[in-house]
């Protein structure tokens, strides 16, 4: 075990590699010019006002200093060079925006994604485990079939859609006034609030998000318990399990559900990169000041050292979300053994 | 970013001036100021709709859009201008400055009752500290230095006097100098005084020899961002990253009370930050915003129009100075010939675009100069929609259907070219789209084969600026105050991604942008300017299309509001103490 985790670690060392350099040229050799964004200001926008600009030159000149400034004046090798000699001190650079450390900006955010993901991971396992259980224990019942209808139905509903509804419906437009249309504290927020308050008016903040958040994961995950379940009913040993005599709760809470755990352990994989991973469009939508919003601001502005950041991070979480599914594999199934392959 | 600051009031009283045979239909100017009632009282809070986070707080070194909107309460400059009559006004300087006769110095006196927010009083120290921020070239605003590349020294005759001396005549280096120099308080942002002894002159030289500009510089660019310091009537409370920026009310402000100076009244100013224009509106009728500057068209013919929303909230009206039009590469051997883009803005039907695609929201525009400004050319006859001159100009340029393939063609060069094109727009912006689309469907009938292409913006900018298009749909910033096309319209900015993207080349023209520029009598520019509008008009290098109008709405108990030719005022605004909202809330400083 030690050595195959020893190995495994060191497998991941080329694969990051080869992650960040791929990522980082998707993402220069994209059009788009950051300086160049900047010089325009938006060209669509742009003043008719040609303020003693002799010449396009002096503007080029502004750009050239300004790419000189961040390094993007050499080329796209040493580029990629010096960021990873800065990841080797754990440094991500600074922003294009602001000149303020990407490592900050990512701390400061980081709170915020993580409390909305975490719950909604809690409310789609929650859910969807039951859920699938249920299904797959009384299948073709008038219950299975709504929920296979709604889970379907759920999972075809745009996000972007369902957002913007709940926003217009139940949050103080025209019509209910539920939950507020988004933010993450009222207005009057204040630190001198007590703890309580603080806390209900976070959760208050909060509801919409998750529960948007989480309803078309629950949908997928349910449909994936249902149908690992219904494999392993079909076993010969289960059979021999209800042949013996057992009582169903035992057959079905011992021997199946264990069973049928397994390919639910591999997608836990990706909940690690999943906490940090934010939603572009549930933040977007409700202004939530997450990963998700950063990332996507990012982009547009075309910032690569934030951008590159929340690529390296997510891809480190990924390769360690992997390699803790595998291990929790061998702990859920003893048939899996990975130490004594290696021999 | 600069150019929110050009675009500043335009005049009613300019207009009446000058107004007689009227020909193309000038909108109403904006409606005067209603009836306020009582004396104008302070507190309460104002809450305003900011679509997304500024990228910083530096006046300097910023350049978007939201910065500039915060920055514009913290910081002041020497000069500032009427907001009715658009006319400089002296600000932080006692006066205008004093031009030399050659018309390149430039002093200006500076007051002495100028405190900055932390009390300590602005001298011309400041100024020029200011001015040295901007020319050094460590300093992270490559794009601000540009506006200055012409100001060569700066001397302080005295603590209060400073001299600027720039090596080029230009009318627009008063405006540059005395609004765009934002007063930073040295004290505060080189608390070593590590610029002391580096003159402006020196900047130009070798700043890299020095460690003090190198060591303020880095010091500059990284550690003033987000802490802004200057002498507005606002000073910065506090940031909340991608959630809100508040602002409270000085209440030691230098200005309070003194003539000629804005005065402030709300007690805090939120810019709450939502990016999704769906919610916004939600949030402001649900009351967590106060203020939206700019309301969708289809958010303001639905959706704000119940009874409710009209007891609470106010909208209003005007035109932002912004021009959307259609620009056909010059180069390019179908529209080289101008006829042919004569042919196409006779078959744009620009009412029916401003009816059906901005729901009425706009106005026809023939001229890329703003039509409240006195250099505007009221003669201009504008081109109908007209698809029958279109035509018969089409084949007086040689362009008939000899193949019967039912697309026009012509022989350019010894080739035979079909009236085929593209129009790229970029994506996101559905009405630049529909422009487009509209357009298209006229096209077919007669013959002309074009498409339409969306392009991510940061592509569609490439392509625009690196001349790969056929027409784009695309829109320009309107000066409200001195206009200068230069930028735009100069033969020497279609080269190297310049400005001038569609290539328009006219000797004429660049003989009146360079006279223009040097021209310090008003009514001699005004003049050449009308020339020059009669030469694009007749040329028709782009096909003009509207000015389109704004929609804001405030929230009813605010006082004071009132639309300027430049758009809403919120500095102005106040609130009866008995309509008060946030009153108890608000913590005595």
């Amino acid at each position: 075990m030690g050595a195959y985790l020893l190995q495994r670690t060191l497998l991941m060392v080329p694969t990051f590699i080869g992650i960040t350099l791929i990522g980082f040229l998707i993402m220069r050799l994209a059009p788009g010019d950051p300086a160049e964004l900047r010089a325009a200001g938006g060209l669509g926008a742009a003043a008719g006002g040609g303020i003693s600009v002799e010449k396009r030159g002096s503007v080029d000149e502004a750009m050239a200093q300004w790419r000189a400034q961040y390094g993007l004046d050499k080329p796209l090798h040493v580029q990629y060079a010096v960021w990873m000699k800065n990841l080797l001190t754990l440094s991500f650079g600074e922003s294009f925006k602001d000149n303020q450390s990407v490592w900050g900006k990512i701390v400061e955010r980081l709170p915020v994604t993580v409390k909305l993901n975490f719950w909604s991971i809690l409310v789609v396992y929650l859910v969807a485990i039951p859920l699938g259980i249920y299904s797959a224990t009384h299948p073709n019942s008038f219950a299975d079939q709504a929920t296979t209808l709604a889970a379907f139905v759920l999972f075809a509903v745009p996000l972007v859609w369902a957002a913007t509804m709940a926003i217009v419906f139940i949050c103080g437009g025209d019509f209910y006034y539920l939950f507020p249309p988004g933010g993450l504290e009222s207005l009057d927020f204040s630190d001198n609030w007590s703890i309580w308050k603080k806390i209900t008016d976070h959760a208050w903040h909060l509801f919409l998000p998750v529960v948007l958040l989480s309803y078309d994961g629950f949908a997928g995950l349910s449909r994936y318990m249902r149908a690992s379940m219904l494999e392993v009913l079909r076993q010969d040993y289960v059979q021999v399990a209800r042949a013996k005599g057992l009582q169903e709760k035992i057959v079905i809470y011992k021997h199946v559900l264990r069973n049928s755990l397994i390919p639910q352990v591999t997608l836990f994989a990706s909940i690690l990169p999943g906490l940090i991973g934010g939603s572009i469009i549930i933040e977007t939508v409700f202004s939530i000041p997450g990963l998700g919003q950063l990332g996507f601001e990012s982009v547009l502005a075309r910032d690569y050292p934030t951008v590159m950041a929340l690529f390296t991070v997510s891809a480190v979480l990924t390769l360690i979300g992997i390699l803790i599914s595998d291990i929790l594999l061998s702990v859920v199934d003893p048939r899996i053994v990975f130490g004594r392959r290696l021999q | 970013m600069f150019w929110r600051t050009w675009r500043f009031v335009l005049a009613l009283l300019l207009l009446i001036g000058c107004g007689d045979k009227t020909e193309v239909k000038v909108p109403d100017a904006p409606p005067a100021a209603e009836q306020v009632s009582g004396k104008p009282v302070t507190g309460d809070w104002l809450v305003i709709h900011s679509l997304s986070d500024p990228e910083q707080l530096n006046p300097l070194t910023s350049s978007d859009a939201s910065s500039a909107e915060v920055n514009q309460y913290i910081f002041e400059s020497l000069l500032s201008r009427e907001p009715r009559t658009l006319e400089f006004k002296p600000y932080i300087a006692e006066a205008r400055p004093e031009i030399s006769n050659d018309k390149l110095s430039y002093t200006f006196k500076i007051r002495r009752d100028v405190r900055f927010q932390d009390g300590r009083p602005v001298t011309g120290e400041d100024v020029l500290f200011s001015l040295k921020v901007i020319k050094c070239p460590l300093v992270n605003a490559p794009f601000l230095r540009v506006y200055f590349n012409s100001v060569v020294d700066a001397q302080l005759l005295d603590p209060y006097t400073i001299r600027f001396v720039t090596k080029e005549r230009y009318f627009l280096n008063e405006s540059v100098l005395g609004q765009e120099i934002k007063i930073l308080p040295r004290h505060y942002y080189d608390p070593d005084n590590l610029l002391k002894n580096v003159s402006v002159r020196d900047l130009l030289k070798d700043p890299q020899l020095n460690e003090n500009v190198k060591k303020f510089a880095d010091n500059f660019n990284k550690n003033y961002n987000r802490n802004p310091m200057g002498s507005g009537p606002y000073k910065f409370h506090r940031w909340k990253t991608g959630q809100e920026i508040e602002l409270t009310r000085d209440p030691n402000y230098w200005g309070t009370g003194k003539p000629g100076i804005d005065q402030a009244y709300v007690d805090r100013l939120k810019f709450r930050v939502v990016n999704n224009m769906d919610a916004a509106l939600v949030r402001l009728k649900s009351g967590s915003l106060d203020y939206m500057e700019v309301l969708q068209p289809v958010q303001h013919v639905r959706g704000t129009n119940s009874e409710r929303f009209n007891r609470e909230f106010k909208k209003y009206e005007y035109y932002a100075p912004t021009y959307s039009y259609i620009g056909w590469n010059n180069n390019h051997p179908i529209f080289r010939d101008k006829r042919v883009r004569q042919a196409m803005t006779y078959l744009t039907d620009r009412k029916q675009i401003v009816k059906s695609v901005l729901f009425g929201l706009g106005e026809v525009v023939d001229s890329h100069i703003y039509f409240f400004r006195p250099e505007y050319d009221k003669t201009l006859q504008s081109y109908p929609f007209d698809p029958q001159k279109a035509l018969a100009l089409l084949n007086e340029a040689g362009w008939k259907d000899t193949d019967g393939d039912g697309v026009l063609d012509k022989v350019i060069d010894g080739k035979k070219v079909p009236l085929r094109f593209e129009i790229k727009v970029n994506s996101g912006n559905a009405v630049r789209k529909s422009v487009a689309l509209v357009l298209l469907d006229e096209l077919k009938k007669h013959g002309i084969a074009a498409s339409v292409r969306e392009l991510d913006w940061t592509i569609f900018l490439n392509d625009v600026k690196n001349h790969q298009f056929d027409a784009v749909v695309l829109g320009w910033q309107m000066s409200t105050t001195e206009p200068d096309a230069y930028q735009v319209w100069h033969s020497s900015q279609a080269a190297n991604k310049g400005s001038n993207a569609i290539s328009y080349k006219n000797a004429r023209v660049d003989e009146i942008l360079e006279t223009y520029r040097r021209e310090f009598d008003a009514q001699k520019r005004i003049q050449m300017y009308k020339e020059f509008q009669e030469i694009i008009h007749d040329e028709q290098p782009y096909t003009f299309l509207y000015v389109a109008k704004r929609v804001s709405a405030v929230h009813r108990r605010f006082q004071g509001v009132e639309v300027f030719p430049d758009g809403l005022r919120p500095i102005d605004w106040w609130v009866p103490v008995t309509r008060q909202k946030y009153l108890n809330t608000v913590t005595a400083q």
